[in-house]
């Protein structure tokens, strides 16, 4: 009775693993700041590819990773590679590992996203250092960083919870 | 359990970070980072850069249509008890506004007379173009916004764009259906400027933060907190007068600008193809000058001309 369910299954993570990728893309691009009261922003993509490296890491290779740096790149009008670059580095350093993938407790989880960002954003600044030849400034950064360490949980919690009402143990790589 | 386990680890197992594709993709990025920098970007990169956001500007325009639906919720809530108040002071500047109205409608006729005096052709107001924001990403590297609108409703580079209340900044990055525009806050943004009430030049030079220095004012420059600051059209590309905003003096003796665009979130704006007005002296002197070139004689024509002798022979004399 499980099988063809079984099959399906990753076609629907994947379809959508896509759209919250492209969602997080655009939310970060988009005109939010109309909207009064959202002044800041997380690092939607970031998150994202967290998450996703943690859930089903064969859905975040390195190219997938390139891709949706170079994407923000481009959407954001900054010199491309700097998040390209950063994305790679940090997720896979702090990535998770092994046999048991990405635990099922939310605070090593967001342990971990915290260093993932914090790496991200300290490559993104001396990329954007290189690329502009001056200092960029460091506040939107720290925003940013405040913003996705408050947002995370959130979407960790859900992820978590998610992946406690599979069926399969094994999750991660 | 066991089987399934292994089949998902099987399949993951090909597509695992590979090293050798993680390596060369850093490399890849490092090499995007040392070419790609915005002062020395290429036409190439530049290029591929408008066509990206030709293609992503329709699915942004989509996603800003419901936060555009959204956007006046906020204040319609929290100022629903100040509306009297602020109903009789829309009235009040009603009235001084037409004021301020007919002084243009008498100036506009006045500048008419003079254009046609003088034979000026200049860019009618008219002929801004309007456009949406259609991203507004928020990053510590560029302060940019992409607009809806490209080449094919005749925006170029380096057009100004401005909002309802000042100057926003230039465009850059012209795509066939978008455009990226230069905020004046950017690290890259450089725009001359003078005080309007004294006329002191200076350059107005964004550093990612919300007010842009000015530089180069002088050793002792007129200015005072709360002038006015405008555009001085002194590098041709941008026209003379844009409102632009008002002084603010810093601790360390410098002087920054407050913007007038930053009142509220920049989601209209126009593009202003703007063209400098030809001097009509120096266009009719460059076409006097041109006139008597051709109708002097060529210089060994000069040269016998000066010894004396008549043009003709000494053209019979060269040819022979």
């Amino acid at each position: 009775m499980r099988k063809p369910k079984e099959r399906s299954a990753p076609y629907w993570s994947a379809l959508g693993c896509v759209l919250s990728v492209v969602a997080a893309l655009l939310f970060q691009a988009a005109p939010t700041r109309l909207i009064e009261g959202i002044t800041i922003m997380p690092t939607w993509p970031l998150m994202v590819i967290f998450l996703w490296s943690g859930l089903r890491p064969y859905f975040m290779p390195p190219i997938a990773v390139f891709a949706i740096g170079i994407t923000q790149d481009l959407l954001t009008g900054a010199p491309m590679g700097i998040w390209a670059l950063s994305y790679l580095v940090s997720i896979s350093v702090f990535r998770f590992r092994g046999e048991d993938g990405m635990p099922r407790d939310l605070p090593p989880i967001v342990l971990r996203f915290g260093g993932t960002l914090l790496l991200a954003q300290a490559i993104a600044f001396s990329a954007g250092f290189f690329a502009l030849g001056e200092m960029p400034h460091l506040q939107p950064l720290i925003i940013e960083t405040i913003a996705s360490i408050l947002m995370f949980p959130m979407l960790a919690f859900l992820a978590v919870r998610r992946r406690r009402g599979s069926r399969s143990g094994f999750i991660g790589g | 359990m066991a089987s399934r386990r292994t089949a998902r680890h099987d399949a993951e197992h090909g597509v695992r970070f590979s090293r050798t594709i993680f390596i060369m993709l850093i490399v890849v990025s490092s090499a995007l980072i040392m070419f790609d920098r915005p002062a020395s970007r290429s036409v190439a990169f530049a290029g591929f850069r408008a066509s990206f956001t030709d293609i992503a500007a329709p699915l942004l325009e989509l996603a800003a249509q419901p936060i555009r639906a959204v956007k006046g919720i906020g204040p319609y809530f929290r100022m629903q008890g100040d509306l009297a108040a602020e109903n009789a002071e829309l009235r009040q500047q009603l009235i001084e506004a037409r004021y301020w109205e007919d002084l243009a409608y008498r100036q506009r006729d006045r500048i008419e007379v003079y254009e046609s005096a003088l034979n000026v052709q200049t860019q009618a107001t008219q002929d801004r173009i309007g456009a949406w924001t259609v991203a507004d990403p928020r990053g510590p590297f560029v302060h940019a916004r992409l607009i809806g609108r490209g080449r094919n409703a005749g925006i170029a580079d380096g057009y100004p764009v401005i909002n309802l209340y000042g100057l926003v900044g230039r465009v850059y990055e012209t795509g066939e259906r978008s455009a990226r525009v230069l905020l004046l806050t950017d690290l890259n943004s450089n725009i001359p400027v003078m005080v309007d009430r004294s006329n002191s030049r200076a350059i107005l030079t964004g550093d990612n933060s919300e007010y842009p220095r000015l530089q180069y004012l002088g050793r002792n420059p007129d200015i005072e907190a709360g002038d006015r600051i405008v555009s001085s059209g002194d590098d041709g590309v941008l026209p003379r007068g844009l409102p632009v905003g008002v002084a603010v003096p810093t601790r360390d003796g410098g002087w920054r600008v407050e913007l007038y665009s930053d009142q509220a979130p920049i989601d209209f704006v126009w593009v202003w193809p703007y063209v400098p007005a030809v001097i009509p002296q120096r266009e009719e002197a460059e076409t006097a000058s041109a006139e008597v070139e051709t109708d002097l004689p060529a210089p060994a024509e000069t040269a016998s001309v000066e010894a004396g002798d008549t043009a003709q022979p000494a053209t019979e004399e060269g040819g022979q």
